[in-house]
């Protein structure tokens, strides 16, 4: 078993993340079924 | 996605280096409201402000999934007048994935980018071609014909 995605999941601190790395943020929206 | 695409390690390795990865789901509001969500999965690319620069909606294959966020990184760039990070963004999609469905739309990006950063014509005509040579049927061929004009 590989690495797998480690996934944020709140939108403000996904964006403080992403101007700390300089990186955009990939926003996945999901069926949550 | 689940089953198939973001266990594949190639796609793992790229987000890993690319992008901060969110995963909302699409009952959440207010957020599915404000990004104006119908189907699953929508995929969006974000600046750090929270703007939006590119989305795409539906399944999408390991093989496809890279060239496709890549594509949409570079719009990121574009969109932030970042043009030699966008350029190299693009040159990457078409290297590493020429045969991909982003490719068409990244050489009619790299055309335009050429313009934007260069002021350089010629580049909006070279995309045309490459478009007609290698993509003919694709609609970004057609949305660059008026640049086989450019002389």
């Amino acid at each position: 078993m590989g690495e797998s995605i480690v996934w944020e999941s709140d939108l403000k601190k996904a964006l403080a993340r992403a101007g700390a790395e300089k990186r955009p943020v990939l926003l996945d929206f999901f069926n949550p079924g | 996605m689940d089953a198939v695409t973001y266990p594949t390690a190639s796609v793992v390795e790229f987000i890993s280096k690319n992008v901060t990865p969110l995963r909302i789901p699409s009952d959440s509001e207010p957020l599915a409201t404000d990004f104006m969500i119908k189907w699953t999965p929508t995929l969006i690319i974000l600046d750090e402000n929270g703007r939006e620069h590119f989305r795409t909606v539906g399944f999408l294959t390991p093989e496809e999934f890279v060239p496709s966020i890549m594509l949409g990184i570079a719009k990121y760039h574009y969109g932030l007048d970042r043009f030699q990070s966008a350029i190299h963004c693009v040159d990457d999609v078409l290297k590493d994935h020429p045969k991909s469905s982003a490719a068409p739309e990244a050489v009619f990006l790299r055309g335009v980018l050429g313009y934007k950063s260069a002021h350089d014509a010629m580049s909006l005509k070279k995309a045309y071609e490459r478009l007609a040579e290698e993509y003919p049927g694709s609609e970004w061929a057609k949305k660059a014909l008026p640049y086989r004009l450019i002389h």
